[in-house]
């Protein structure tokens, strides 16, 4: 696959090229590596080696938080790629178009009606705990789409990237969801 | 630090183990620190009684007593509070600096507060029988960059260099470390007099990383005691309330009020007026009825950083207390109702922020090797775009240092600059933001729109504050960036502090620059001598003998007083040690990335 090749996120961290990782051990990769490239290591060196060193740690800092998420991953992969979100994300997609005018209706009933109505607020509630089970869905979606990279050989490539950006631009629009509803059930009741 | 354990060091006369930050400025100029600045206070005010307009205060033409300089420590002269212009007279109000006017003189608060180091810097030799150069400061998680730049500013004010400056509520987490603190999610309260900040760190296996800070610089105890002021002036008529006298004395009596109620349950308090005595009783109910809004937001902003540390209310295994106003009863209750536990405040409230920097500085100085500290930038950085839209490059909470790389290019043929507005805040507009600073790309050689590609680096570095760069994409050069900051003094400015201070002080400038050259000199070769341990074998045997001939020149000269030839030879030895610096720095980045083989994590 043609892909840049300078130092990328996963080679900051001594990483493959491979989209399924291991969290806990992630973490414990950028906190041994941090410990030996941070400036606070370098504190009585001589400039240029201080600068080195905050720009080596600035890298690596970047790649452990865009690798951790998979979210922020799956997108990199894109960019890597040579892909991306389109620009005009603003259709909703089709399989979520249902919910979304749902979720507005219901938090606009809410805000109508106050804090004072219980039984609405308890249908919110129980809209904000299917939410995260779809949302767990499209993240398992998600996995399975970066094992089937791991496995690929290139030949599915055009295939898979349609469904990386399928899935990661449903994600996006569940987070918002997800963030205004939270939002809403989180706002001060007034009594 | 002695050994691996901190220890807060005491005036050796006094024993005092804490300065108030107070500084009293007299009429002729002298200054006077701490306790000596609040005696002062009410002689100073003496002197003015029957002049309606001054407590510790004099006329605003005489002298000035100043406290909790660190609220206006990186302010513009338009962001002081209506409320503060009641007690201090300032000059150049709509300037990119707070200026104190007192008497005759003019004083920035880097300059107030660069008086405050100096007194620490010179308790701190007295006590250790050695010079103090070097220095961690502890600023609170919330500061922006340009109180951050402040800081730092009044460090090289007061002749200190500021090595690092670390959160507050990180360095109280250092200080409880590991001995007293499980592995694990843990929140830091910091109540003090003037700021509030609340951290939520995740420690492990000897990092302490934090994963979200949130505060609010103007909130802290000493608005628990303008409540309680206004409380206990009500009724007063108007012109006793403006009166900066009165209302001096009525904080005082308010704040002992205060420290009473947090052991007892009812208090007297008892203020003189020139028309006669107020007394008030005071419950421990009303003091936190009172007190109870402020309280209430700072559990808003506890909330805050929780939802973005992705954390639930119980979601922390510890809570730790810091700050004088934690000392009260009621924000102890509602911190442990919100956090579902009782918090640890084992370690006095007062000193653990400084034995957290000691720690710190003991980690900068290579003592304590397993320990490192990831802390994060508290505000979103960005720049502005077309529309006055603020665009966010780097997202709060995220751990520094950091960078991220932007390209710009030209809207117009012939375009010869590209001018770059940087901001900070978490608002959508550019207006409602804090503007950080401006700079212009350029100049540019003639070309059509859209055909320079810069890449501008914005980083941020291990103190939270931003550098920027620029490297035209095209040529491969380094372009140089002019960064006008906002608010702050200019490096002019400093310089020419620096200066006044030299003239003002007790040493020759001759002799202060002797003793900077010979710093440099005996940094490098220390420096030197500690890499050649370490990494010897990446040095041929000629770079060596050459290393050694250069610093024994360097030695030699350091010993005697040509600062001139210190200079140049610290100067040709940092030249000739480059590319062994730079092998030393590549061998050490492949080290720490060949160390696990790479299947282990695939």
């Amino acid at each position: 696959m043609p892909l840049p090749v300078e130092l990328d996120c996963f080679a900051a961290l001594g990483l493959p090229r491979k989209l399924t990782i291991d969290l806990p051990a992630l973490e414990e990769r950028y906190h041994e590596l941090g410990k030996k490239i941070h400036p606070d290591r370098f504190a009585s060196s001589p400039p240029r080696i201080r600068s080195a060193s905050l720009s080596g740690a600035a890298l690596l800092t970047r790649s452990y938080r865009t690798l951790r998420d998979p979210v922020s991953r799956g997108l990199y992969w894109l960019e890597l790629n040579g892909e991306k979100l389109a620009e005009n994300n603003k259709q909703v997609p089709a399989e979520l178009a249902e919910t979304v005018f749902e979720v507005q209706e219901q938090l606009a009933e809410m805000r109508g009606a106050g804090a004072g109505d219980e039984a609405l607020r308890r249908a919110v509630e129980k809209r904000r705990i299917e939410l995260g089970l779809a949302m767990d869905e499209l993240r398992e979606r998600l996995a399975r789409n970066f094992a089937r990279w791991d496995r690929s050989d290139g030949s599915d490539r055009a295939e898979l990237i349609a469904e990386l950006k399928s899935t990661l631009s449903k994600i996006a629009y569940m987070r918002t969801l997800i963030r205004d509803v939270d939002r809403e059930l989180d706002s001060p009741r007034m009594a | 630090m002695e050994g691996d354990k901190a220890r807060v060091i005491a005036d050796p006369d006094t024993h005092d183990a804490l300065l108030p930050s107070v500084v009293a400025i007299a009429p002729d100029g002298r200054v006077y620190v701490g306790k000596e600045a609040i005696a002062l206070e009410p002689r100073l005010s003496r002197e003015e009684q029957g002049r309606v307009s001054a407590v510790g205060f004099p006329g605003g033409e005489a002298g000035a007593v100043i406290r909790s300089v660190k609220r206006y420590m990186g302010l513009g002269g338009d962001e002081v509070a209506e409320q503060e212009r009641r007690r201090y007279a300032f000059a150049d109000v709509s300037g990119p600096v707070v200026r104190f006017k007192i008497g005759k003189r003019v004083y920035t608060a880097p300059q107030i507060s660069a008086e405050i180091l100096r007194a620490l810097k010179l308790r701190a030799e007295k006590a250790l029988g050695e010079k103090v150069e070097r220095v961690v400061i502890t600023v609170p998680a919330y500061f922006n960059d340009g109180q951050r730049q402040a800081t730092k500013d009044a460090g090289r004010l007061a002749g200190l260099e500021v090595v690092r400056l670390v959160n507050e509520p990180t360095a109280a987490s250092l200080a409880y470390g590991l001995n007293q603190l499980a592995e694990g999610k843990v929140a830091v309260y910091d109540l003090g007099g003037g700021t509030f900040d609340i951290s939520i760190l995740n420690i492990k296996g000897g990092v302490f990383e934090v994963l979200a800070t949130n505060g609010d610089t103007h909130l802290g105890g000493d608005d628990i005691d303008q409540a309680l002021v206004d409380w206990l002036l009500e009724g007063t008529a108007e012109t006793l309330k403006a009166d900066r006298h009165v209302w001096n004395s009525a904080r005082h009596v308010a704040e002992e009020a205060k420290k009473r109620l947090s052991a007892v349950e009812e208090t007297e308090l008892v203020l003189e007026l020139p028309g006669g005595v107020v007394r008030k009783t005071l419950s421990r109910a009303e003091l936190e009825r009172l007190a109870e809004p402020l309280v209430n937001r700072t559990l808003e902003r506890c909330a805050m950083a929780l939802r973005d540390a992705g954390l639930a209310r119980g979601g922390v295994e510890a809570v730790v207390l810091v700050g004088g106003a934690t000392r009260m009863p009621l924000v102890r209750r509602r911190v442990a109702e919100l956090f579902g536990r009782e918090p640890l405040c084992s370690l006095d409230p007062d000193h653990v922020v400084a034995l957290g920097a000691a720690v710190q500085a003991g980690v900068l100085m290579g003592t304590q090797r397993d320990m490192l500290l990831l802390d994060v930038v508290p505000l979103s950085l960005g720049i502005e775009t077309v529309g006055g839209v603020m665009e966010r490059l780097i997202h709060r909470n995220t751990t520094i240092p950091t960078s991220v790389t932007e390209k710009f290019t030209t809207a117009v043929d012939n375009q010869t600059h590209v001018d770059i507005h940087v901001l900070q805040g978490e608002r959508e507009m550019a207006k409602d933001c804090r503007s950080l600073a401006r700079f212009k790309l350029g100049p540019l050689a003639p070309s059509p729109a859209g055909f320079p590609r810069i890449a501008v680096t914005f980083l941020i570095d291990a103190n939270g504050i931003l550098n920027v760069s620029a490297r035209d994409e095209r040529t491969g050069r380094e372009h140089s960036v002019d960064v006008k900051p906002s608010y702050g003094l200019t490096d002019e400015e400093i310089e020419r502090m620096l200066e006044e201070a030299i003239d003002l002080g007790e040493m020759d400038v001759e002799e202060r620059l002797l003793i900077v050259a010979r710093n440099d000199a005996h940094q490098i070769l220390s420096a030197l001598a500690k890499q050649l341990g370490e990494w010897g074998h990446l040095a041929s045997a000629e770079e060596r003998a050459a290393f050694e001939q250069a610093s024994a020149r360097l030695e030699a000269a350091s010993q005697g007083t040509d600062r001139e030839l210190i200079s140049r030879l610290v100067e040709e030895l940092n030249e000739m040690t480059t590319p062994f610096a730079e092998r030393i720095m590549d061998a050490a980045i492949k080290q720490a990335l060949e160390k696990k083989s790479i299947e282990e994590l695939s």
